[in-house]
């Protein structure tokens, strides 16, 4: 090829549209991707404050107007933002004079636009599964649902390859959608370690004493309040935790579990023990990572566990559930503690079991970090993604479409 | 001259008034001399391709087959519809002079195609969502008042059949009056003013 592959990534979140793990995902790897010769074009929806086109490092990133239609629920204003992308996505391949390689959607959330550039221009689609309806809410149990499921199925039937992000993942997507078998790919995730790494240690002590007291250990959860990411799981964990270490809970994220959360708490009497921060920017995010004595990740479906590599490379030891990506991440006593899903008492006791052994914690989190800077990183990544697309335009390449 | 219709009722479904007078139109496009399809939906005649009075027609069926409404429902099959076109303009040697799209259904699929390959539409308005529910402004409604006002801003011209709709279009909506159309099926001239429509909207 003697112009540098072009790939136009689908996505409802970019930075610093940040609603989960979609974001930050993107982000990083079309950065990366760029580094690595691959022009890429961002399509995603719009922000406050943010351009509607702008150069991110290197990443064209053009944003469309996604509440241009009122909509009676989340499942259709996304299915009309996807209109108004699409269209917009259209109009930028054909300023580009149709030169787009491969379209690549993440998720449901960008489906419709996807396969509908796939078809008008008879280009390949690629498609990353970062979830699933069926994981998030363990079955399909209303139409809601099922037509999220449906539109996911739909989605990586048209798409050229499926990547997942473990192999948790990969076999739950096979077993989701009835995908064959060289049909999936799993490329992981990744973290970047340096972001931490800028972080200056003496102006820590001064930023950790608004969390907590000196004499209490801080243990940090951060991700959505929603039912999968198991908050409540470390909710009912913390009396059992406090009565042998005296330690700080810090919840940080949003979700439609919040008020019953944080009544809970109330109701045990606890209040002055645990701190619902709320949605809080990457900067402070950073820094609570690299303050936490111990980092908990109790999900009960988790596809990978992205907050569990970042306080890996923050240096934070890690306790997390044998669930999904959380299995693969973490080895047991060598990068972290596993305990048992669902389980209040086993979280408690991994939890003070780091809390308490300072040697067992220092090993694990060198470990871990080491694991992270071989295993996670995004230049690696982009490595393996760009293979996958050189592999599909060359099947491509045969093909009546070509 | 290269026309696609979409609607999504097309004999031998028929929802309303609409499927017939989609037929009619389509058949006499084709004495005419137009070469005519039609993309529509259809459950169980999916990916059926035949050409009754010469009118080529494609079926298509929702990939998604749950839904909680009839919004979501077009919202999923627009890609069907946008794919089966596309299929014909790279069989015809990317060669499509028109879509005319009837009422606002299929209006996201005509809108990508006119940004995405350059094939100009026209909007025939049958029936308007202020008027199938009178008053109503939820959210739902307003949506498909959104796809409405989608297809009056992208299309190159509306085609209504009464001067009533001409002046319904032009309150709701404020489309200039010069580029609604007012073509009545019951008038002699009927096929005529359409295919000058055509002429007039149709792509270099």
């Amino acid at each position: 090829m003697t112009r540098g592959l072009t790939v136009m990534m689908l996505t409802w979140e970019f930075p610093p549209r940040i609603i989960g793990g979609i974001s930050p995902h993107v982000y990083y790897l079309s950065k990366s991707l760029a580094k690595n010769g691959v022009n890429v074009y961002v399509v995603t929806c719009d922000f406050p404050g943010a351009p509607q086109h702008e150069n991110v490092d290197g990443v064209e990133v053009f944003r469309i107007d996604s509440y241009k239609n009122p909509s009676p629920d989340f499942a259709t204003w996304v299915y009309l933002m996807n209109v108004n992308m699409q269209k917009e996505a259209a109009a930028l391949v054909n300023s580009l004079g149709g030169k787009v390689d491969v379209f690549h959607a993440h998720d449901w959330l960008a489906a419709n636009a996807g396969i509908g550039l796939k078809h008008v221009f008879r280009k390949p689609l690629l498609a990353t599964i970062h979830s699933t309806e069926i994981g998030r809410r363990n079955g399909i149990h209303f139409d809601y649902e099922r037509m999220i499921h449906e539109t996911e199925a739909w989605l990586t039937y048209e798409a050229w390859k499926v990547i997942c992000c473990s192999n948790y993942m990969i076999s739950h997507v096979q077993w989701a959608f009835g995908l064959p078998v060289d049909k999936v790919v799993m490329v992981p995730n990744g973290v970047n370690t340096e972001v931490y790494e800028k972080l200056e240690k003496n102006k820590l002590s001064q930023f950790r004493s608004k969390f907590a007291l000196p004499e209490e250990k801080i243990v940090l959860f951060v991700g959505r309040l929603v039912y999968e990411k198991g908050a409540h799981i470390l909710v009912n964990a913390i009396s059992e935790v406090l009565e042998k270490v005296n330690a700080k809970f810090i919840i940080v994220g949003n979700g439609y579990m919040k008020e019953q959360l944080s009544s809970l708490v109330k109701n045990i009497g606890l209040a002055h023990k645990v701190l619902f921060t709320g949605f809080v920017d990457d900067e402070t995010l950073k820094r609570l990572q690299k303050c936490a004595d111990v980092s908990v990740v109790p999900s009960l479906f988790e596809p990978f566990g992205i907050v569990a590599l970042e306080a890996m490379a923050a240096e934070s030891p890690v306790v997390v559930s044998d669930a999904g990506g959380l299995s693969e991440i973490v080895e047991h006593d060598v990068t972290g503690v596993k305990v048992y899903v669902n389980n209040p008492d086993s979280l408690a006791w991994g939890i003070t079991k780091v809390l308490l052994d300072e040697d067992y914690a220092n090993r694990i989190k060198v470990n871990a970090r080491k694991k992270v800077q071989e295993k996670y990183d995004w230049n690696k990544i982009a490595h393996q993604t760009k293979a996958i697309y050189e592999t599909v335009l060359n099947e491509y390449s045969k093909s009546f479409w070509a | 001259m290269r026309v696609i219709i979409f609607s999504w009722e097309y004999p031998p479904r028929i929802v309303g008034q609409l499927a017939n007078y989609v037929r009619e139109l389509a058949v006499q496009l084709v004495k005419s001399n137009v070469e005519t399809y039609v993309v529509t939906y259809h459950d169980f005649l999916t990916g059926q391709y035949d050409e009754p009075e010469g009118v080529k027609t494609c079926r298509v069926k929702n990939p998604v087959r749950t839904h909680i409404g009839v919004l979501t429902w077009v919202l999923t099959l627009n890609q069907e519809v946008e794919r089966a076109a596309a299929n014909i303009y790279y069989n015809t040697n990317k060669h499509v002079d028109l879509i005319d799209v009837h009422d606002w259904h299929f209006i996201p699929a005509a809108v990508t195609l006119k940004k995405a390959l350059k094939i100009p539409f026209i909007y025939s308005v049958e029936s308007l969502e202020e008027h199938r529910s009178h008053n109503a402004n939820s959210p739902f409604n307003m949506a498909i008042k959104s796809i409405e006002w989608l297809g009056m801003y992208e299309a190159e011209k509306l085609i209504v059949k009464s001067e009533w709709m001409r002046d319904e279009v032009f309150r709701l909506y404020k489309v200039p009056l010069e580029k609604v159309k007012v073509i009545s099926p019951k008038s002699a001239n009927w096929m005529k003013n359409v295919l000058e429509t055509y002429k007039m909207s149709q792509g270099d």
